[in-house]
């Protein structure tokens, strides 16, 4: 079970919101889900990343009661999934990978049938809030047909919000929209998490989860390859270490220094060979053993973003 | 949070309202397609009718005369034209005239005394339904003729005993259950729209993602879609009144018939919009059974007279019904019930009776 930490503000005895035990989801011959265990605990950003087919969306369908697992638990909130699905879905905001929206009619249109099925009070007022949340206050009246992808996203957003869920579960917020949009939507799932909510988005991108998410949950092909902060996936792939040297140098330097004890992986690129050592090696020791090979012009060491620890964990995890 | 049943029904409405009306070229095609509905079966009901046939009268006498005023008047096939035979010929060559009858010359002379007389008549036989309408027209035409000269031999008599007090046309006794094919088309697609266009926008999951109840959200599209089919119909029922000035006998008959099939074929369309999750699939679907279960149900006569696994096939589709209902409720048609309304003291008496040597009738 992986068991995401507390965060301060939240009572040490609540229940986690999100609890996936063994969650198996097999449709025909493919297996989307294969057994997966995930706690998410009140009050976290978590992001739940992998490439496309991993079973991002099904995970996130199991955890909304809108596929029902072939084995395992759900609990959100404290209550089992299954047939408790009426109630929790009024604690519960989805922003579908899809936008969703009936383009036909305006952005506040859309927002105020979205009051109708949660029985929002106060519709009108909470609808400019949200609106004004997402900054689109301005084009509350426009139809949303005439909408650029990035504002239908953020009038998506805006309707997730709409009835004060405890848990917002965004599947893929940022795809398809322009940097611009894809940082205020960014700002506005930092605002989330400033309010204490409970956040679980899906993506793509790795930065996306380094920037936004307290904890990152790797999926690959139905299995969850890791689960931790940001900086402990880091550490687990260890210090990257780039050195500059000849290329014709640099595949003899891979293979040599791969044997090397500190050395977790190697591998070419443009400027010469880039080198993932233990966080307990001293790089140094390693450029002297280079050296040693081959001239090596220069050297840096950095921490490995999340794209290098994604590439580390998922590479020879394919079934 | 709990939506109140109501608000989420009147939510529904506004919003599937406010959505057609951003679609306001499709309502008006929808309305304009009850219409058009009627437009073709009339035009199927006057498909060989006055079928345009040349004389040539070589003869000009009093009896070839007379022979064209039968001909005029025997049978709706045909539509006499005079022209010189050189044009006529051309004109049948080019497919504007379906044939050429001609009277010799000496015909008056000849029928006077009693000689059989050969009629020419050159037919297109493009499409045999015409040949065939013209082998029947040309004798009934004879025969009326001979009867209106008196003229002396063995005779048949028909005696006619109607089912109905008056003859209905049979255009407009086609427009009639034209409302049938008209409801199930247009409800049939609104409903169908209403739902599979959730799928579409793939908002079915924001739906399902929320805890409103999807029976009453159902109810609120279905609602307006059937409204919308309603005033469709409610159109083409003007049409058929004050155009066609075919008026029903049973008005609130025909009202609630009208309502039954909106709702019969909007909850029809709105499963099949569920199931195909796509309008491209559904309203193709729909217009392609809505043309045979039309013709199926016996909408074309008073009942199918080709066979009973055609005949109960029918019974299976509701247009059956809703064309059986209407036709009563504009007094035009069979009833669904045998003995309901037919008087089973004239029902199927029109009989031939032949009598000899009578010269008052033939």
């Amino acid at each position: 079970m992986n068991d995401v930490r507390r965060v301060a503000g939240v009572a040490p005895d609540a229940p986690p919101a999100i609890e996936v035990t063994d969650v198996v989801c097999q449709f025909g011959r493919i297996r989307a889900l294969a057994g997966i265990s995930l706690r998410v605990m009140p009050g976290m950003v978590v992001g739940i990343v992998g490439p496309n087919g991993a079973g991002k969306t099904t995970l996130i369908d199991v955890i909304c009661g809108l596929v029902r697992p072939s084995r395992g638990t759900v609990r959100v909130l404290g209550h089992a999934v299954a047939g408790n699905t009426s109630a929790l879905r009024a604690s519960i905001g989805v922003l579908p990978q899809e936008t969703a929206l009936y383009d036909e009619v305006t952005a506040w249109q859309n927002l105020r049938f979205s009051a109708a099925l949660y029985g929002v009070a106060h519709a009108d007022r909470r609808i400019a809030e949200v609106l004004e949340l997402v900054g689109l206050s301005e084009r509350a009246r426009d139809v949303v047909r005439g909408f650029s992808g990035g504002m239908q996203r953020r009038v998506a957003i805006a309707r997730a919000l709409l009835h004060n869920p405890a848990l917002l579960i965004l599947d893929e917020p940022t795809v398809g929209v322009d940097v611009e949009t894809r940082h205020q939507i960014w700002a506005h799932i930092r605002s989330l998490k400033t309010e204490g909510r409970t956040v679980v988005l899906t993506t793509n991108y790795l930065d996306e989860a380094e920037a936004l998410c307290d904890r990152v949950a790797i999926l690959r092909a139905g299995t969850l390859v890791a689960e931790d902060t940001p900086a402990a996936l880091t550490a687990r792939t260890g210090r990257c270490l780039e050195l500059e040297c000849w290329s014709e140098h640099a595949t003899k330097l891979s293979v040599a220094l791969q044997q090397h004890p500190g050395v977790l992986r190697a591998e070419t690129v443009d400027f010469g060979l880039r080198v993932y050592v233990g966080i307990e090696t001293n790089p140094e020791d390693i450029v002297g053993a280079a050296r040693k090979l081959c001239p090596v012009e220069g050297f840096r060491t950095r921490s490995p973003d999340l794209v290098e620890v994604f590439r580390a964990l998922t590479a020879g995890s394919q079934p | 949070m709990t939506a109140s049943p109501w608000a989420l029904f009147r939510a529904s409405v506004t919003l599937e309202a406010t959505t057609l009306r951003g679609n306001r070229a499709f309502v008006i095609l929808t309305a304009v397609a009850a219409v058009s509905f009627l437009v073709m079966v009339s035009l199927f009901g006057l498909t060989g009718s006055y079928a345009p046939v040349a004389v040539i009268n070589n003869d000009g006498g009093p009896l070839a005369d007379r022979l064209i005023e039968a001909l005029d008047a025997a049978h709706h096939s045909f539509a006499l034209k005079f022209m010189p035979l050189a044009d006529a010929e051309a004109a049948l060559l080019s497919g504007r005239l379906v044939g050429i009858l001609t009277i010799p010359e000496g015909f008056s002379r000849d029928v006077a005394a009693g000689k059989t007389v050969p009629i020419d008549i050159r037919i297109d036989n493009v499409n045999i339904d015409l040949t065939h309408d013209v082998q029947r027209a040309l004798p009934a035409a004879i025969v009326k003729f001979g009867r209106d000269q008196k003229f002396p031999g063995a005779t048949a008599r028909m005696v006619e005993h109607d089912v109905m007090r008056e003859d209905p046309g049979y255009i407009p006794y086609l427009v009639v259950s034209a409302l049938a094919l008209d409801a199930m088309v247009i409800a049939g697609i609104l409903g169908a729209m209403a739902t599979a266009r959730e799928w579409e926008r793939r908002t079915v999951k924001l739906l399902r993602l929320s805890p409103a109840s999807p029976g009453i959200l159902l109810a609120g599209k279905l609602t307006v879609a059937g409204t919308v089919a309603a005033v469709a119909l409610g159109l083409a029922l003007l049409v058929i009144v004050f155009v066609y000035r075919v008026v029903p006998i049973a008005p609130w008959s025909t009202v609630f018939a009208l309502l039954a099939c909106v709702v019969i074929f909007t909850s029809l369309g709105a499963w099949l919009g569920v199931v195909l999750k796509r309008t491209l699939a559904a309203v193709p679907l729909l217009f392609g059974l809505a043309m045979p279960l039309y013709i199926d149900s016996g909408a074309l006569e008073p009942t199918r007279f080709d066979g009973e696994a055609i005949w109960m096939a029918a019974h299976l589709s509701p247009v059956y019904y809703a064309v059986g209902v209407l036709e009563w409720a504009f007094g035009a048609g069979r009833d669904l019930h045998p003995g309901g309304r037919v008087d089973p003291r004239t029902a199927g008496e029109g009989r031939v009776s032949m009598s000899r040597d009578r010269g008052d009738a033939l």
